[in-house]
Order: structure tokens, then sequence, then C-alpha cells
């Protein structure tokens, strides 16, 4: 085990914030009451719940029964797009998404595609965002879906989803009654001020885990009057959306984070943003030929991707690892068949460039010092993989 | 499985990395689909070889396949070379996951390619 250990792989998960960790652990022991049962014990569980559910809304600014907890982002993201597309197929088959989804998300796509659907996938060029005016132009009057993600999770590019909103609105108003806008919030919540009306979405996925709750809970929001078609079956709790007997610890630790989050959103983004500028500085100034992907502008603040040139994420990544550092690539090596990052890909960089990115995800309890000894490891994990390097022998 | 301490040795600390001007035999391999290369460097001189670098681009196993190789086959003779296996290789690297064997495929593929310009 190395003496130091950073972790800067936020974007995968976070650490539990301890006063969700205690929080939870009351719960546990607490309030295991069945909030399905009428007695005292299920009823001091279903008063647990609406208090998370009413924080969970808080941080979206929705109202409390438009939240339907799930088990996390996928499960969210599984019954948001599954389960609209099964109650609105009548009104036409035609769902518009992005190339940078995560895989909850085009898997889902994919899979409906199969099934007959149309899927149009919008590019979104060199700075990782998608235009707004492709997303109109690809409208149909048989569309029903459009799913874009809010934030993405490798390059935390921000998508232009109130934009979005503003079109659906504008077509529903010209009389396309069945437009439904899905946006996969996972990345951003907790990290940007979100507020669905100014959004315009008629269904958000929020995860736990990504704010500083445990893993296993998560949240769809369903605007009221959306009809979706429940995915799990064989019960009535979350408004015959999600059958199941509610995880109360775990929805109690994520109304804890959601509270948290919301009070604690301006600090933690000036935080993760001062950080990530301190360290996008100094890699600059101490390692040459990478390449920063994405928009500089419009993204999230916890979050660098970088390409390193002339060397493969994985090498870099396992050399970080042993020095107690975690990252994370989106790019694979396995069985001999590489598959390079989707979402690098689709900014249009060539397979080196893809294969060389790391993700370097900022998080509250992060500190000067970690990106200090970060860049350190960094800057000589990268040069000893460039001196074995047949790519950069050029350079030598 | 995870990585051995043999494997996370090699990575941090790689066994003669570089290329040799005056080598007698210079292989360069590259796996077509995923695109990983080694580059393998011998002085052989009286059917023993003498010195092996190597340079490498590609994910981990591929970078330690080439460490260890040098290794392995440093002070054997060519005959001898010529028996190392791909099994050979992972067992000494103390074990890699199947899927990626193809790093120790590539290693023992750029061997004998070096091995046949010498004979």
């Amino acid at each position: 085990m190395p003496e130091r250990r950073v972790y800067l792989d936020n974007s995968a998960t976070t650490p539990v914030d301890p006063r969700v960790a205690t929080a939870m652990a009351r719960a546990v022991t607490e309030t295991f009451g069945n909030a399905s049962s009428v007695h005292g014990f299920g009823q001091q569980a279903r008063a647990a719940i609406d208090r998370a559910r009413r924080e969970v809304a808080a941080l979206i600014a929705a109202r409390q029964n438009e939240i339907v907890f799930t088990s996390g982002g996928t499960e969210a993201n599984n019954l948001a797009i599954r389960g609209l597309c099964q109650a609105a197929s009548g009104h036409g088959r035609h769902i518009i998404t992005s190339a940078i989804e995560h895989p909850s998300v085009a898997g889902v796509c994919a899979e409906l595609e199969k099934r007959g659907w149309e899927v149009t996938r919008l590019p979104v060029y060199g700075n990782g965002i998608v235009k707004i005016d492709d997303v109109s132009e690809a409208l149909r009057s048989d569309t029903i879906l459009i799913t874009i993600m809010l934030a993405n999770n490798e390059i935390g590019t921000i998508q232009p989803i109130a934009q979005t909103g503003v079109l659906v609105r504008e077509r529903r108003a010209a009389g396309q009654k069945n437009l439904w806008l899905h946006t996969d919030a996972v990345q951003a919540a907790g990290r940007l001020h979100l507020n669905i009306e100014e959004l315009g979405c008629d269904l958000l996925t929020i995860s736990g885990h990504k704010l500083y709750a445990p893993k296993g809970v998560g949240a769809l929001y369903v605007r009221r009057g959306v009809r979706l078609h429940g995915q799990n079956v064989g019960g009535h709790q979350e408004r015959e959306r999600r059958a199941g007997t509610e995880n109360v610890p775990g929805i109690v630790a994520f109304g804890e984070a959601a509270k948290l989050a919301r009070e604690e959103l301006e600090q933690r983004s000036q935080h993760d943003r001062a950080l990530r500028d301190k360290f996008e500085a100094e890699v600059r100034e101490r390692i040459e030929y990478i390449v920063m992907n994405g928009d500089r502008e419009h993204r999230l603040d916890h979050l660098s991707n970088i390409s390193f040139r002339f060397i493969e994420g994985e090498g870099l990544l396992i050399n970080l690892d042993l020095e107690g550092v975690a990252v994370s690539t989106g790019s694979a090596c396995s069985s001999g068949t590489l598959e390079p990052s989707p979402v690098i890909r689709a900014l249009g960089v060539t397979d080196e460039l893809a294969r060389g990115s790391l993700r370097f995800s900022f998080g509250k309890d992060n500190t000067d010092a970690d990106v200090d000894y970060v860049v350190e490891v960094l800057a000589a994990a990268v040069e000893r993989l460039r001196l074995l390097s047949p790519l950069s022998r050029a350079l030598n | 499985m995870p990585y051995s301490s043999i494997f996370k040795d090699h990575l941090a600390h790689p066994r003669n990395a570089g290329e040799l001007p005056d080598a007698n035999a210079i292989a360069d391999e590259k796996n077509p689909v995923c695109g990983d290369r080694l580059r393998l460097s011998l002085v052989v001189k009286n059917d023993r070889i003498e010195t092996a670098r190597y340079l490498a681009y590609g994910c981990p196993p591929t970078l330690v396949c080439g460490s260890i190789l040098t290794e392995l086959i440093s002070g054997k003779s060519i005959e001898e070379a010529k028996q190392l296996t791909r099994t050979d290789l992972v067992n000494a690297i103390g074990g890699l996951p199947s899927r990626k064997h193809h790093a120790a495929a590539l290693a023992i593929e750029t061997l004998n390619s070096a091995l046949a310009q010498l004979s």
C-alpha cells in the first residue's frame, strides 16, 4: 500500500460524507419498519422517506410527489426511457439522443432500436457539446423522446438542456403534444444549480453515490402528468412506478446528501474549480504533448480530461495507482481488442489520443497538497512511459 | 485477477528499456487489432544473446511483457530463446488475466521475429 493515497475519481463515485453515514446508520437501526405498513414502525419509515423526498426534490426545485426513488442512476435511466417509450409508443417511435451518453442511456436506446425504434444520435463536435440546431433539425413529427445528458461523465461538458426544453415547449405549443425531454443529470446534480422549470425537462435522473451518499439509491424526477410504464411490477410503491420495498436507509442517506449538496453547492463548486484549475495549470507547465479534452468554458468544475500523447491511458492509470493516486480512463484493451472511449472518439480525435486520455475528477475532500502530489507523480509516470514508447522516440 | 507484485515492480521499474545502436536484430511488431507495439533489439555474439532492449506502447501487460522478456532471454543461446513460450512469460510475470494474454503473444511474436533475422 502506498504511503499517500489521493482519490481523484469523484465522477466514478464519491466517498460517503460522514454526516450522511450518521443519518444512514440511525435509519438502519431505528427506522427499520416497512414504509407500506400501517403501524407506527411503518409510518416512521414512511415519514423518513417523505423527508428525504422533499430534500431530493428541493435539489432540483421540483415538487416532492414528482420524485421516484430507484436503486440508482442506471435504473432511473432505464425507467425513464423504456417506461416512457412503452407508454407512448402509440404516438411515435423516434428517439433523439447524443453520441456521448452514459451506457445506461446508450444501451437502452440501442436495445429499443433493435425492437424497431428509430434512434438519431447527435454528434458533439470537437468541444464535446451538442448543437441546439442539430436537435431542432433532428425533430420529427413522430419523435416522442429526446434524451440528452446534462453533463458528460468523461469530459464534463454541459449540454444545452434548457435550450432543448424551450424547443420542446415550442413544439408542444405548436401541436406536438407527445414529445418529452429526459436528461441524465447524474454528473450534474450536486455540482450545478438545477431548477427543473428552467431546464424544462419532463424526466431527470439523479444518483446518490455521485453526491456523497452510498451506492444503491437514485431517483427519477417525473413531471406531473407524464405517463410511464413501470419496469418493476408487483407492488404499489412509488406511486406504481417502482414496485419493491423501499430502501429506507439508502433513501434517508440520499436525502441528507441532497440537503448538504444544496446548502454547500456554491462552496463545493468554488473548491473543486480552484483545485482543477491549479491542477491543469501545473500539468500544462510540467508536461508537454498533452491535449485537454472538451470545451474549456461549458463544463463541470470538478473534472479534467487530458490526453497524453505517445502513451496509453491504462498504463498511466496503473502507474499512478502504484503511487496511491486513483483516476480513470474510458478506454479499455481487452482480449486484444481495443475499445477507445466512445466519448473521446466522438470529439473526432485520433485513436492514439483517445487511448491516452485520463479523467481526473476532484471532490470536496481533496486539498491543494493532493494536487501538488498528483502533478509530481503524474509528471514522473508520463516521462517513464514516454521513455519506453516507440511512438515518442522521435522526440528523444 | 489482480496483478502480481512482480508485474507491478516491472511496470514501475522497467528493465532494459531502450534501443541498441549495435544491434544484430531489431524486430518491431504490432497487434493489428488493439494497436499495441513492441520493439526488441538484440546484440547476439557467438550464438548467445548478450544484450536485449525493448520499447513498448500499449496496455500495462504489453509494457511488462517487454520488460520481463528481456530479462528472460539475456544470456540465453538462440536455441534456448526459441524454446520460450507464451506460458513461460505469463508464469514469469506471476500470472495474467486471460483477456490480457495477447500481450504475452505479442512479446513472443516479436522475439521470434528478431531471432528469425539471425538464422
